[in-house]
């Protein structure tokens, strides 16, 4: 049943692509101290300027290099992690499925030692970057156990 | 839950990477139930027993905590 939410193992490596330059491009900026700077006309179904009144569906003009970031990073983990590896088999899945266990259960952990130690505005970056972090354990843990596996002598 | 894997696949000189091929699945799997890690599906245990040409009960066997 897990088995039929997974894509054909070629999708894996373009999710890594696709992952790479989200990466790239939500580092660069850090990397070297400027911003992307990315505006466009974009459907926004809510808008909410700073100042302003809260728009609904509706166009509007705005940076969109978080959103550009986002949806790179996002689209290219979910190709990852719901890829098929080469030789899928009953004990990779279950493997996939503890490893998934495994990075919700650490995910929210972190996230109860944020609700716990972090306060004021650093509480958004938390909120922010744990948007991404169950997808992100996930992928670590399970590549990690996968490794591990592969790595295993050849026995005769 | 015992396995004679190891055994059955020494018996037939298959290697963990031969024995795999020929049910179907990842060398990581025979390792994994040879070392007692990974109970294997109903159906992998009777292709395996297929393979052996022998009955499931005699290639797997339950220990007292199963029972």
């Amino acid at each position: 049943m897990f088995m039929k939410l997974l894509l054909p193992h070629r999708w894996k490596n373009i999710g890594w692509t696709v992952l790479g330059v989200g990466v790239l491009l939500s580092v660069a900026p850090f990397l070297f101290h400027t911003d992307l700077n990315l505006t466009a006309p974009v459907f926004a179904m809510v808008h909410d300027p700073v100042l302003g009144k809260t728009g609904y569906f509706s166009v509007v003009r705005t940076d969109i290099s978080f959103t550009l970031t986002g949806v790179l990073f996002l689209t290219g983990a979910l190709l990852v992690a719901f890829s098929k590896e080469k030789n899928e088999d009953e004990y990779i899945s279950s493997l996939r499925l503890s490893s998934l266990l495994w990075a919700v259960l650490v995910n929210y952990l972190l996230l109860l030692f944020a609700f716990l130690f972090i306060y004021g505005i650093d509480f958004l970056m938390v909120m922010t970057y744990n948007m991404f972090t169950v997808l992100l354990i996930f992928i670590i843990r399970f590549n990690y156990v996968m490794l591990r596996n592969k790595s295993l002598p050849h026995e005769k | 839950m015992k396995n004679k894997i190891k055994i059955e696949r020494a018996v037939h000189s298959f290697t963990q990477d031969e024995l795999a091929q020929k049910i179907h699945v990842s060398r990581q799997t025979i390792h994994a139930i040879e070392a007692g890690k990974y109970v294997p599906s109903t159906v992998l245990a009777l292709r395996m027993a297929r393979l052996f040409q022998k009955p499931v009960e005699e290639i797997f066997e339950l220990e007292q905590e199963d029972l």
